[in-house]
């Protein structure tokens, strides 16, 4: 497996296209970006502000409509009204502080997972300034998407897919794109997640859709394919499927290798011809499942348990 | 201590899972007990993972198989299969993070639902080496674990601190639960025909007396 070429920007420009962000016109670039990235500006102003900054302004727009605001011109202080809803206190269930404080169980949860995001590279760990306005931007994306998907919200593991397309958006030799890799990597991921995020949703997992059915596909897969192996798993150990697919499918193979050959395993997965929502990619990826199971066959015949081999 | 053994000759094996919240420290534990191995910043762990270690208890070996799994909650439907055939449990809470102390009753409850009444669980309040930022006292703690009948043990797996000693104790705890549920079955364990397992969690045969003839020779 070889991929795209590391360095000179290629696989940042090339991801961004295979995940439709960029249209094949390149003529159409700047204006598309410019409209995307200002797209997000508006999401993060909308969404990463806290509840005292919305009344804040919900007051201000109300003053500014009011009789108030002539008084206090004439020097009567102005009174923000609090209404019933919007106060911390407040039991309602569409006050933005109830939902303020909802929100602040998987902002922690979020905030955690950053930071555990691949603790040994410098690039996301550690105190550089460098590594912490990473960990922001990857936060911040979360929150977004978390906000703007109220059905699955954060799931553990969506640090894990997002963390390449950053590392690959923000290491562009290209400035005009590194400082906007926050932006491009968030439309990428939606994109990407759209593919697989029915994975991440609890409610789905006995449905066709759902991981449970998709984990069933590649035991089916396996059984074609190497049935020695697949009756030794599932006859001989009964070692249920979901033990060792369910990472490697929740986090398309993250962590199952080292970080630099996961970038060329993705550009494999990225780069079907029909788009990555198209059912395609996702036997591509099941069949680099299989081989990785035919690779790692006589580690697993020895014992099953998590044997970390570089099969590459 | 219990020395770190080849993991082929045991007389037991028991299955035993690691439960509670993200982020309370269930993989160092893991790592700590069966590797000696602590890392500040460990990656979330997603699916399921586990390792294995024999220590011997009175004059048996004894392979503790111990189950690690992700604490947030979306995982838990997909991870029932965790459960099956567990013996023992340790239920990590953080002690810096009383939240994760909360939601240990949620836990436990699920924990009951899915295994075996004769589960051993054992209560363990995390990263008690931090005890400027404690916030779970240690009273309020063993008061639960008396009134839910679990035991008890504050550690750190940074520090080392009672990692091998709540393991060890859990394991203990099982191999007596196991003999005496052995001689309730037959009377004395060594009447049973060589081989035969002893099917302790009821459902599989994960956790089982690998030999139970082993005492005749």
């Amino acid at each position: 497996m070889q991929g795209i070429p590391d360095g000179a920007g290629i696989r940042s420009t090339v991801w961004k296209l295979l995940l439709v962000y960029l249209p094949p016109d390149r003529g159409l670039w700047p204006s598309e970006l410019a409209k995307k990235r200002s797209q997000y500006k508006h999401f993060k102003d909308d969404l990463l502000v806290n509840p005292s900054e919305i009344t804040r302004r919900l007051d201000k727009s109300t003053i500014y409509e009011s009789e108030e605001w002539k008084c206090e011109s004439s020097g009567f202080l102005s009174r923000s009204e609090i209404t019933h809803d919007e106060h911390p206190l407040s039991l309602g269930k569409s006050s933005i502080w109830n939902q303020f404080f909802q929100d602040s169980e998987i902002m922690e949860q979020i905030d955690r997972d950053v930071k555990r995001t691949h603790p040994d590279m410098h690039f996301f760990s550690g105190d550089s300034s460098f590594a912490t306005s990473n960990q922001e931007a990857l936060k911040n994306i979360l929150i977004v998407f978390a906000k703007l998907n109220p059905g699955i919200r954060y799931v553990q593991g969506m640090n894990e897919i997002l963390a390449p397309l950053y590392y690959v958006f923000k290491s562009d030799p290209d400035e005009e794109f590194s400082v906007s890799a926050e932006a491009d990597t968030f439309f990428c991921f939606v994109e990407l997640l759209s593919g697989f995020r029915d994975n991440f949703c609890q409610q789905l997992d006995n449905s066709v859709v759902g991981i449970r059915s998709t984990i069933t596909r590649l035991s089916q897969l396996l059984k074609e394919h190497d049935e020695e192996l697949w009756r030794h798993l599932e006859v001989t150990t009964k070692v249920n499927p979901q033990f060792y697919a369910f990472r490697w499918i929740t986090l398309l193979l993250t962590q199952e290798f080292n970080f630099a050959d996961s970038l060329h395993i993705w550009d494999t997965l990225l780069s079907d011809p029909d788009g990555p929502q198209v059912g395609l990619m996702f036997f591509l990826f099941i069949f680099s499942c299989l081989i990785l199971l035919i690779l790692w066959k006589d580690a697993m015949f020895l014992e099953l348990r998590n044997v970390i081999i570089d099969p590459l | 201590m219990a020395a770190y053994r080849a993991d082929e000759d045991y007389d037991y094996l028991y299955k035993v899972v690691l439960i509670g919240d993200s982020g309370v420290g269930k993989s160092n534990l893991l790592s700590r007990f069966t590797r000696n191995e602590f890392s500040l910043e460990s990656k979330s762990t997603i699916g399921v993972e586990f390792a294995t270690r024999s220590i011997r208890v009175e004059d048996k070996i004894v392979k503790a198989q111990i189950w690690d799994t992700a604490g947030q909650e979306r995982y838990r439907a997909i991870t029932s299969a965790y459960y099956r055939g567990a013996v023992g449990a340790l239920l990590v809470y953080d002690v810096t993070r009383h939240v994760t102390f909360e939601n240990v009753e949620r836990w436990l409850k699920e924990l009951r639902g899915h295994t075996d009444s004769n589960i051993v669980i054992m209560l363990v309040g995390n990263k008690a080496d931090l005890r400027h930022l404690c916030a779970v006292s240690t009273e309020d703690a063993k008061a639960f674990a008396e009134r839910e009948n679990t035991f008890f043990m504050e550690t750190s797996a940074l520090e080392s601190m009672n990692v091998e000693n709540a393991f060890t104790e859990v394991l203990t705890q099982i191999y007596h639960v196991v003999s005496r549920k052995a001689l309730d079955i037959g009377g004395d364990p060594a009447a049973l025909p060589k081989g035969q397992t002893i099917n302790v969690g009821g459902k599989d045969d994960v956790s089982a007396v690998k030999k139970v003839g082993c005492c005749n020779a």
